[in-house]
């Protein structure tokens, strides 16, 4: 019976164990096209430069600043999309796919749109602040500006997909529940903060972790949009990564970046899951009371 | 009957009815299936020569392809795959073609800085042995740099760009020769009404950023990289008066707050709709403000970059080049693709028409083509001011942190001393790395 | 109801927007995204489409890569995973549970950090600009959300149903034929349709896996194309090429909504 799991988890070892093993190896090496492309250890020198690199710290603040923001405003938004679609709507499925239909799409497809319509002079948005505030905006070339074009696009494209795991969590909750609330003459607002935020909690933390896990790691949108951005401002971990593999051709460097990365994602993620865990614990001794 | 029977009862319909069904849709799968995968074993016609270049160039030179294909009709088939515009791009193109170890080209329309990392990572093969002295003899001077590393000949040029100041002819007598005339002349076209901008130029954060760089650093009396000693020049006083003029030209006005998002494209449409005084861009922007829908043509001039008095003037080399990959199957014939487009023929179909610049000595100094085309002599002149950007394999990482911290003193976010300061610890940490520059 | 109906047309107009402006500029001739107000005449054009349509390769090259890479990324992974969520659905609680922890732990990873071996991997076995060997990677990184959802699926499966059929004397291969795969084909069908859609709009991987313009997938493809044009305002094709490569998707989404929606909530829910 287990034998059926082998070949699942063979792939499964070999596309996420091995590569973070075969990392820890290549970064106290060097690999680069100064040796030719070979590995040669190197004594832990690309963790020495790696430790005084102020540009990876400032990618690596960027992208948390990206992937904090654009999350946030996911879940804020997810949630009054969720509850808007929890009402009983005549054409419910298309609505509901229209609104999937940014998920839906690659990222690198928009991105360009998204170039477009931040342009400076011909864009909507441009030409929309020309006529309003009198002034260009440059979106993409003001380094203030800009990562919040990114996280605009990113919060386009994913929110539906906060939206429907909300949605699967609002349907879980009773309707009794909220009956009970209106007979003791609770109003609206205070049924979402005391029903239905604490009873999405799980919901809200799962769809947190997810999107907070891969808001870190982006990279086809800044790569397509951006290119990195005006003054690097929109640069995030991921392009510099792959940037040192294929542009500067140092790979043992690039290793090191991706696997301190990783354990810098893990315990961000770990602290996540008590927080949530905290909260949710505490949100259900109240919902007890 | 009871809960277990009904189960059994169910197991029995559901295995035998299904069993006609099931077989008429495994057929249906097996159909397209192997439809699919007999469309993507269509294998491509076999013995081609192929050549990787930029949108423009693939392009531009389709119909010196075309013939080419006719004269040597079932000998060789040339093939030009078109790539992405920007040099950093079709760059990435290539090196994950050559890193993926199939080289799916023959060969590589190469911009000049990556031929000593291309040739350091074991990529290219040299040219020695099919050019002799006489044809590297005919070059132009200017065209005949960048094309070797440690030694080996590694890329025939094919067309030799430079950086170049295009002025108003109409709003000018004589175009500036330094910083401080071409301030003046702006400011006062600027203060009268005529135009809106001064000078337009390539302030993004990319590659065009450390090209307009170099021929400022020059201009001021600085170096960027000291090819003998491996010194960086970036912090020091030719290297900070470099960047502040620069980003004075926007604090003042000269030139609008969107140049630090203007690559070339955008430099030469503000510029061709009559918003600007002076334009720096290279040498195939003339054919494009000569065109119908240019506002400002027949009224542009173009000469060498301003330099501080006392300096000469500088012209980054921008020259693309052909060259030969490793593991091509059919180098003779890819080089004599390579003769073929680099022949004195087709470089004046591609001067008369696009406004490349072209490699041979021979062209500029055709006496009926400068008569037709008197900005050639500009041109001329310009390229014997050719400096090359600096050779070595970590040019990209040079570059990169270059652009960043100019990028980010025009956008303000950091004073142009702190910088170019930033600018020379972040080089010198790269080269430490790398343990030198070659 | 009024709030209602005008937060249903917020939404739409948000999420629709976008992808709107795109199908308007590709319409728009180049001198009409310049000028703000050109004249009708001079506004509208069929050119984008055709420089885009008559490209070499063609676009629907891109397109067809995609399917062929996504379909088969799909049944590869199908064919690991049913299996595997099979024997996971029979463990002993614990042991499942904390598989599913790992499981759920791969899922959140970032899968762009991988690119690096993984294009080693690719060089070493030379298994560059093959869409057939892209869809190993693609299906490895969709087992985690395959198996979750399939294991949901077989464990709410009646047990006598499989004794049932284990006493009428099919063995295990016929069980799964004819009585627990039909049995499960709408989480068979959600977890094709969102492995499908995690291998169309894949970008790292293919983009270090394949060079060959003939082979490109439609996101690469499309990235390429961005710094593609020699123009000077670039929009109109690039919208033009949004439009196209959107379409598909839309009609995929519109059809296999259900499943999608199943897919995820479920995900959501049991995990």
């Amino acid at each position: 019976m287990l034998i059926l799991l082998i070949p699942s988890l063979l792939f499964l070892i070999a596309v996420f164990a091995l590569p973070l093993i075969r990392y820890v190896w290549l970064s106290f090496h060097a690999d680069s096209v100064m040796t030719g492309l070979m590995a040669i250890p190197n004594q832990g020198a690309n963790w020495q430069r790696f430790i005084h690199d102020s540009r990876y710290w400032q990618d690596l603040l960027q992208t948390l600043r990206f992937a904090l923001v654009s999350v946030t405003a996911e879940v804020v938004l997810g949630l009054a999309i969720a509850l808007i679609l929890n009402q009983p709507l005549r054409k419910r499925a298309l609505i509901r796919s229209s609104s999937l239909i940014p998920w839906a799409l690659p990222t690198t497809v928009m991105a360009l749109g998204w170039r477009w319509i931040f342009n400076t002079p011909y864009g909507p948005v441009d030409r929309l602040a020309q006529a309003a505030l009198g002034r260009s905006l440059n979106a993409l070339g003001e380094p203030s500006l800009a990562w919040m074009t990114t996280v605009y696009a990113d919060v386009w494209k994913t929110t539906p997909f906060v939206a429907l795991i909300l949605l699967a969590g609002l349907q879980t909750i009773p309707a009794d529940l909220y009956e009970a609330a209106k007979l003791e003459g609770a109003g609206p607002w205070v049924c979402l903060r005391r029903i239905t935020i604490p009873l999405l909690l799980p919901y809200i933390g799962l769809a947190l972790m997810f999107r907070l896990a891969q808001a870190f790691g982006v990279f086809d949108l800044v790569q397509v949009m951006t290119g990195g951005g005006p003054a690097s401002s929109t640069e995030s971990i991921a392009l510099y990564a792959y940037w040192n593999a294929l542009r500067f051709l140092d790979f043992g460097y690039s290793a090191t970046i991706m696997i301190a990365s990783f354990v810098i994602l893990s315990s961000l993620i770990a602290i996540a899951w008590l927080v949530i865990s905290t909260a949710r614990s505490r949100s259900a001794g109240a919902i007890a009371r | 009957m009871n809960r277990w029977e009904h189960w059994r009862h169910r197991i029995r319909a559901m295995f035998w009815i299904r069993r006609r069904s099931f077989r008429l849709v495994m057929g249906i799968i097996t159909v397209i299936a192997s439809g699919l995968i007999g469309l993507s074993v269509f294998a491509r016609q076999a013995d081609q020569v192929s050549i990787l270049m930029p949108a423009p160039f693939a392009d531009s030179t389709a119909e010196l392809v075309r013939t080419f294909n006719r004269e040597h009709q079932g000998r060789i088939h040339l093939n030009v795959i078109r790539g992405p515009l920007e040099t950093e791009a079709i760059s990435d193109l290539a090196i994950s073609s050559l890193l993926l170890g199939d080289t799916p080209f023959d060969a590589l329309l190469m911009d000049v800085t990556w031929i000593p990392k291309y040739a350091k990572a074991g990529w290219l093969e040299p040219l020695d042995s099919y050019f002799d002295d006489d044809e590297l003899n005919a070059l132009a001077t200017g065209a005949s740099e960048g094309n070797h590393y440690e030694g080996s000949l590694l890329r025939w040029p094919l067309v030799a760009d430079i950086g170049l100041l295009y002025w108003r002819t109409d709003l000018m007598n004589q175009p500036p020769r330094t910083p401080e005339e071409l301030e003046s002349i702006s400011r006062k076209l600027q203060n009268s009404g005529k135009i809106p901008y001064g000078y337009v130029w390539q302030g993004r954060q990319y590659e065009g950023l450390s090209c307009v760089y170099l021929e400022m650093i020059d201009g001021f009396g600085g170096e960027w990289l000291s090819q003998q000693t491996g010194r960086v020049g970036l912090d020091e006083a030719p290297g900070i008066a470099a960047a502040r003029w620069l980003d004075e030209l926007i604090e003042r006005g000269i030139s609008p707050r969107a140049v630090t998002n203007f690559a070339e494209p955008e430099a030469l449409q503000s510029f061709k709709s009559g918003q600007a005084a002076f334009m720096r861009n290279w040498p195939y922007a003339w054919a494009e403000l000569q065109k119908n829908d240019s506002a400002v043509r027949n009224r542009v001039g173009i000469t060498t970059m301003v330099a501080k008095k006392g300096e000469k003037p500088s012209s980054t080399l921008g020259s693309w080049g052909l060259s030969l990959l490793k593991g091509s199957a059919r180098p003779e014939s890819t080089v004599e693709a390579f003769k073929f487009l680099t022949s004195e023929e087709s470089q004046r179909y591609l001067y008369t028409n696009f406004g490349y610049t072209p490699t041979r000595k021979a062209i500029f100094n055709d006496q009926t083509l400068l008569n037709e085309h008197p900005s050639l002599a500009s041109i001329g002149t310009a390229l014997s001011f050719a400096r090359a950007r600096p050779e070595t394999p970590l040019y990209a990482q040079m570059s990169d942190v270059l652009q960043r911290k100019l990028s980010s003193t025009l956008t303000g976010m950091t004073s142009p001393r702190d910088g170019m300061e930033q600018a020379e610890r972040s080089t010198n940490q790269v080269l430490d790395a790398a343990g030198g520059i070659s | 109801m009024k709030l209602g109906r005008l937060l249903i047309i917020t939404l739409l107009i948000w999420s629709l927007a976008p992808l709107g402006w795109q199908l308007y500029t590709s319409f728009c001739t180049d001198q009409a995204l310049v000028l703000p107000f050109a004249s009708h005449d001079q506004r509208w054009t069929l050119a984008h489409y055709q420089s885009v349509l008559t490209s070499d390769p063609p676009f629907i090259r891109y397109l067809f890569n995609s399917l062929f890479a996504g379909v088969l990324s799909t049944i590869l992974t199908l064919l690991l995973a049913i299996p595997a969520s099979y024997s996971l659905s029979k463990l002993q609680k614990r042991t499942a549970l904390i598989i599913k922890c790992l499981l759920i732990a791969c899922a959140l990873f970032p899968y762009v950090l991988l690119f690096l071996a993984l294009l080693e991997i690719a060089r070493f076995l030379q298994l560059g600009n093959s869409l057939i060997a892209l869809a190993v990677p693609y299906a490895a990184l969709s087992q985690p959300l395959a198996v979750l959802l399939l294991t949901n699926a077989f464990s709410d499966l009646p047990q006598e149903l499989e004794d049932a059929a284990r006493v009428e004397g099919l063995t295990l291969l016929q069980r799964f034929r004819w009585i627990l795969l039909p049995l499960i084909t709408p989480a068979i069908a959600s977890t094709a349709i969102l492995v499908f859609l995690f291998s169309w709009n894949e970008y790292p991987i293919a983009l270090t896996w394949i060079s060959d313009s003939d082979k490109l997938t439609l996101p690469v493809a499309m990235a390429r194309i961005a710094g593609s044009s020699i123009h000077s305002v670039p929009y109109g094709p690039y919208a033009a090429a949004t439009v196209i490569g959107s379409i598909p998707l839309i009609l995929l989404v519109m059809i296999f909504q259900k499943p999608i929606v199943s897919g995820l909530t479920t995900g959501a829910v049991k995990g």
